[in-house]
């Protein structure tokens, strides 16, 4: 008799409790209801929801908020999303989109370890930040000082120090400026991809060409040879820079690139086949994949 | 004045003594994972003391009236039913359910409400509140109370259980709060490689928890400076 009641009781009163939460929570949420733009639901689902930061918002959901709202006008701001994000959300606003090209991430150095002079034994810290408070770990206070903040900054494994100085895969990088925010000498600016292969200045030595000759045998003399030759370049504080406005506009790199005595116009990015086919006969390390299996699958373990 | 130097004692061991996390190692998740900022912290900390005294007020209710042995209801369907005298329905077995039923539905019902009324409050602590719903630090404050009100000659009010509640959410955010300021100084030491991350935060719980050791015995101190006070 006891069970008997128990067991109908409980039943009769869990039953109870959920038809009446259930109404209760049915009744709030008409009660309660806030309405939402459903424009930015839809941009919050077009945006990739990596909550990296890279578009000035604390997250995705604000930046969904701030376009939404109006506020941001901008739909190109998301790096991670690149192109075909930046189309999804200009569909869902109803607007037009200027062409956009997805900006990467660009190293202003080309000194390799033994490029730069005047350098000196360091036993402190190995970060860049650290590295930076000291005077002559290396000649050159602008340059790269490849201690690899920037690669641990890295959340795609994109950009790797390799013989002293960072280098960036441009096939992994998503333009999210984590490791230029990470860079103490902010040397590391994002570069709009306009072609998949762009020149850039890699130095950011603003001294005198003789102060430069000093501590780097590639960096940038500040000759002003290749300004004589395009538009596309300008000089800034001894330093040349190139203008990614005009970039299109420009036909003859060869000119530009043939004048330059140093090392500091270079093209990074994705080769074109004519590269690929001009270094066919030399020998270049194999791409190394990523391998996510874990060593303990295979260790042995003994006594 | 009895009663309110018990719900004293109450309070000062829901919170100091019998710590909640540091005592009974309930509520590590929010503990751990939400303890990188001390702002952060904090706000977790009071969306836990808020959530707690609802849900500690529901489920006092429900097993005053129809959970306990002895409680109003079932013995007045045992009568209605025409049962013997003397024995009686007991449904404590539905605790575990009725709590996290109670939880979580009052956790989605204040969600609602502040989310229309206190915008300012739901951005706040809008993203831990459905979070709580499944903090253990909660159902243990509901089973802590339930464990009262099963003897009959000593059955706790809802004053009692409140008390219990509000101290259990403020030794949580005591507790939080200061691992988050520990920790926000701990990522500019030295840690060894191999205990970066959770394992110098385990170890540093494990210090406080025996550092909140300490306070045991407290309460029989307040107790006899209360009971002097009352006694002049």
């Amino acid at each position: 008799m006891v069970t008997t009641v128990t067991l109908i009781l409980a039943a009769v009163i869990l039953a109870l409790l959920a038809v009446g939460m259930g109404w209760v929570l049915g009744w709030a949420s008409r009660v309660f209801y806030v309405e939402v733009d459903p424009k930015v639901e839809a941009i919050n689902d077009a945006l990739p929801g990596a909550n990296c930061g890279g578009c000035g918002y604390v997250g995705c959901g604000a930046y969904a908020d701030a376009l939404g709202s109006g506020e941001e006008e901008d739909v190109t701001l998301c790096g991670p999303g690149g192109v075909s994000c930046a189309e999804a959300v200009a569909a869902i606003l109803g607007i037009e989109m200027t062409e956009t090209w997805p900006y990467k991430a660009v190293v202003h150095c080309a000194a390799h370890w033994d490029d730069r002079l005047e350098k000196m034994e360091y036993t402190g810290e190995r970060t860049c930040t650290a590295a930076n408070l000291v005077a002559g770990y290396q000649g050159c206070t602008f340059g790269c000082l490849g201690l690899g903040d920037c690669e641990r900054a890295c959340d795609y494994d994109a950009i790797h120090v390799i013989d002293g100085l960072s280098t960036v895969d441009y096939e992994a990088c998503t333009g999210c400026k984590q490791c230029s925010m990470a860079c103490p000498r902010n040397i590391i600016t994002m570069v709009p991809f306009k072609r998949s292969e762009m020149l850039v200045v890699a130095c950011s030595n603003h001294d005198m060409g003789k102060d430069v000759s000093k501590v780097c045998t590639v960096g940038c003399l500040g000759c002003m040879s290749c300004t004589r030759e395009s538009d596309l370049m300008e000089m800034d504080n001894n330093l040349s820079s190139i203008c990614y406005d005009d970039y299109e506009q420009c036909e003859d790199f060869e000119a530009i690139t043939g004048k330059c005595k140093r090392a500091s116009l270079v093209w990074v990015g994705t080769p074109t086949e004519a590269d690929i086919a001009a270094t066919a006969d030399e020998e270049v390390p194999d791409r190394i994949e990523v391998d996510f299996k874990t060593t303990v699958d295979d260790t042995e373990w003994r006594g | 004045m009895e009663t309110v130097s018990s719900l004293i004692l109450i309070f000062i061991g829901a919170a100091l003594i019998n710590n909640f996390v540091l005592h009974y190692f309930v509520g590590i998740c929010p503990f751990l994972g939400v303890s990188r900022r001390v702002d952060t912290a904090f706000g977790m900390g009071l969306a836990v003391t808020f959530v707690i005294t609802i849900a500690s007020f529901l489920s006092w209710v429900f097993t005053y009236y129809i959970l306990r042995p002895g409680a109003p209801l079932p013995l007045w369907v045992w009568n209605v039913m025409g049962g013997a005298e003397g024995a009686t329905v007991d449904l404590s077995v539905l605790s575990y359910i009725m709590y996290i039923f109670v939880i979580a539905s009052s956790v989605q019902f204040v969600e609602m409400y502040v989310r229309k009324f206190q915008p300012k409050l739901y951005e706040s602590f809008g993203v831990f509140l459905p979070l709580i719903t499944t903090n253990c630090a909660i159902l243990f404050a509901c089973l802590e109370i339930m464990k009262h009100l099963q003897d009959p000659t000593q059955l706790w009010g809802l004053h009692e259980a409140l008390v219990l509640a509000i101290g259990g959410g403020v030794g949580f955010t005591i507790a939080i709060s200061l691992m988050a300021g520990i920790r926000e100084e701990l990522d500019l030491a030295d840690v060894p490689e191999a205990l970066k991350g959770a394992g110098i935060a385990l170890i540093v719980a494990g210090i406080m928890a025996m550092a909140f050791m300490g306070f045991t015995g407290v309460d029989r101190g307040v107790e006899q400076a209360l009971m002097a006070l009352i006694g002049r």
